[in-house]
């Protein structure tokens, strides 16, 4: 390119990009046909919960921190209430925590269903609004309800209502469901099994359309046990390394950047991205057999890192959760028709959990789960008297802000020129959305200026 | 002669969680036989610019952003509907900064250089006439339909501010504060979720902000007696937003 040559800044703005959750924007600068910068804008409203929970007593804390964000208010219950735990050296019985994983299963059912139909599914299918995509694509739109509905009727049925859980608490539920409302939640886990495959077959035939977004390490908790799932206390980089979340400092950074209320994080000095894609990239041969099947056939499996296949990953993940949903709750209505026996005979109610509950006492640990995008730690430190005097929350959007950046670059150098303006705004939301960024809600019209 | 146009809604949202967004999306196919949806950029890509009949607003104003959103709102909209606690409140956000400044928590969290630009987080009608307040956090679906319905019909909606004690009264619950010495702030918070945690045996949080005429030295004074620390009890009653004056009686007293 010749320098006497006029500069000729360019311009790339999603001033707001909307069916995400948050408020978001992208701006692109171009000088002389080469990228300047790219900025993911964050401009959601910041409301310092670090420093909110100050002062506020341990068992406040699943119930304060569930309000950063309504979709995966489940998850911050729980990493608040996994990293309290930790902290006063307690370890919840077994039945416990397969409750607690139902309850996390049913965020993802309910999550993954919006973004993968609502909020990704419409650029696909090129419907700009909500009743156009009622009207015109009714097997997508009522998927999405079932489904969602579904998600929703399990975390009511143990948290109480749909999001913002009520029944989970440091230490255990306030009330167990039994049998009688477990029951209509296996009838109607495997009425959606089908579906959940059909739909993640759907999205297995849709094209991402760009050929390739960035080489990227991926970042997950290595899950309990021997399946797939979503709760861990270390985690494990397709780098090679593994560490436990209590050093995530050690392995995370996070930067403020002047133009975004989002912090920025890498690992390790690199960019890199956690979500459904990561952990099908580390732990996609713990899939049930429903989910293996379809993601053997996709380009996942084949190791393709387009992060709009992140949708894609999303569905598998649908299909895995209804699945593993289906065992647990076999599993509990098992055990409580057991202990309704037992008590039939000796005529005492008895409680389940032998071990002795937890005891409040000062301490310091992180804690951590994987929500829907990615990977959420929460850590507290908590004095004598059980009140929290530090806290620190890393949130999975935040973790993918660079990477995100640095796949706008990748599809801007690859399509400027090639594709029209108006196609290679559209695609850059495509991919901004693949990452199913949780910023909470944004706004209006996309407005693209080029100068 | 005219055809009946639908009415046009909007849903936007400020500072918040989104969790009105959800549940307004949650509950779409029931409304859109009735209205035009004209806004609700949270869900679809096409939204439509000028007046509309109802706006429904999530969201504390946190942010010049957010509050510039509002006043556009406001004159573009016949009525002004403030769903959630963060819209009729504050939320946790207007509760904890109670304690300290805003300022101060962004210096906390963001650095001392930040950039960012804040306002104290406050409820929607210090700023715009608001026509209905529906509180909750999350609000609860059957009076959203509920308040849209009234507003179809051009009457006001009647929301009652009774304290979630009469809901346990109804359920017929074991009383938590009580029986199990739990630090239930269900006799000064509105109801309208059903007495959620006290049903499933929890102490209520008090998420759906204050109760009418709510009697925080009451509260307080009990809690205290069943070994709570006060700075422990005024932390837990101001958390969901309950505005400041309504503990002024109580400096009050404890002055004396």
């Amino acid at each position: 390119m010749a320098d006497d040559e006029k500069s000729t800044k360019q311009v790339i703005q999603l001033a707001e990009i909307c069916r995400v959750e948050g408020h978001a924007a992208v701006d692109v600068t171009i000088d002389n046909g080469k990228i300047e910068s790219v900025k993911l804008n964050v401009f959601e409203g910041t409301r310092f919960f670090e420093r909110i929970v100050l002062g506020h007593k341990y068992d406040e804390m699943p119930h304060i921190t569930s309000r950063v964000c309504a979709i995966c208010s489940t998850g911050h219950v729980l990493a608040a209430i996994f990293a309290i735990e930790r902290a006063f050296g307690f370890e919840p019985c077994h039945r416990e925590l397969l409750y607690r994983e139902l309850m996390h299963l049913g965020m993802i059912i309910e999550s993954h269903a919006t973004h993968i139909c609502a909020l990704a599914l419409p650029d696909f299918l090129k419907t700009p609004d909500i009743l156009d995509f009622a009207t015109k694509h009714p097997v997508e739109f009522d998927t999405w309800t079932q489904l969602r509905k579904l998600g929703a009727a399990i975390q009511t049925t143990i948290g109480g209502r749909p999001f913002h859980p009520v029944n989970l608490h440091v230490g255990r539920l306030s009330s167990y469901p039994g049998s009688d409302k477990l029951t209509p939640i296996l009838t109607s886990l495997n009425n959606h099994r089908e579906m959940a495959i059909n739909l993640a077959n759907v999205v297995l035939s849709l094209k991402p359309p760009m050929d390739k977004t960035t080489e990227t390490s991926y970042l997950a908790l290595v899950p309990r046990g021997d399946h797939y799932g979503y709760f861990g206390s270390e985690v494990k980089s397709t780098d090679g390394w593994h560490c436990s979340i209590n050093e995530y400092k050690q392995y995370l950074s996070e930067v403020v950047v002047p133009y975004s209320h989002a912090k920025k994080s890498s690992s390790r000095g690199q960019t890199f991205m956690v979500g459904a894609m990561a952990r099908l990239a580390l732990f996609g041969d713990r899939l049930g057999e429903d989910a293996r099947a379809i993601y053997q056939k996709s380009p996942l499996a084949a190791g393709s890192k387009n992060t709009v296949l992140n949708n894609l990953a999303q569905a598998i993940e649908l299909v895995e959760a209804i699945q593993r949903a289906i065992r647990i709750t076999e599993t509990l209505i098992n055990l409580d028709n057991a202990d309704k026996m037992v008590e039939d005979v000796t005529g005492e109610h008895s409680d389940f959990c032998h071990q002795p509950p937890f005891v409040a006492r000062a301490g310091e640990s992180a804690g951590a789960v994987e929500c829907p995008r990615g990977t959420l730690y929460h850590y507290y430190k908590i004095d004598d008297k059980g009140t929290i005097t530090s806290a620190d929350m890393v949130t999975p959007s935040a973790q993918n802000t660079a990477r995100i950046e640095a796949d706008i670059r990748v599809v801007v150098e690859e399509q400027m020129g090639k594709v029209s303006e108006n196609e290679l705004t559209n695609n850059l939301e495509t991919l901004v959305r693949a990452y199913d960024p949780c910023n909470t809600c944004a706004t209006h019209m996309v407005q693209v200026k080029f100068k | 002669m005219t055809v009946k146009r639908k009415p046009n809604i909007a849903v936007e949202g400020l500072t918040g969680c989104a969790g009105e967004l959800l549940v307004i999306l949650e509950n779409l196919d029931q409304l859109l036989p009735y209205v035009h949806l004209s806004r609700f950029p949270f869900a679809q890509s096409g939204n439509e610019s000028g007046p509309v009949d109802i706006t429904f607003v999530e969201g504390s104003v946190s942010q010049p952003h957010d509050l510039e959103k509002l006043l556009k709102i406001r004159k573009e909209s016949r009525y002004v509907v403030a769903v959630g606690n963060c819209a009729v409140w504050g939320c946790v956000q207007k509760g904890s900064c109670q304690n300290c400044s805003a300022r101060s928590m962004l210096e906390a969290v963001y650095g001392k250089d930040s950039q960012i630009e804040i306002l104290p987080p406050s409820a929607l009608d210090e700023h715009v006439k608001v026509d209905v307040k529906l509180s909750g956090c999350p609000i609860d679906a059957t009076q959203f339909l509920a308040v849209t319905a009234s507003l179809l019909k051009e009457q006001l909606p009647y929301i009652t501010h009774k304290p979630v004690c009469l809901e346990c009264k109804l359920h017929e619950n074991p009383c938590v504060l009580i029986e199990k010495n739990l630090p239930c702030l269900g006799p000064v918070t509105a109801a309208g979720c059903g007495a959620l945690c006290p049903g499933l045996g929890a102490a209520c949080y008090g998420c759906f902000g204050p109760c009418e005429e709510p009697q925080m030295a009451a509260m307080a004074l009990i809690l205290e007696e069943k070994g709570y620390d006060m700075l422990e009890v005024l932390n837990r009653l101001k958390t969901f937003g309950a505005p400041a004056e309504l503990f002024e009686r109580m400096t009050k007293v404890e002055q004396k």
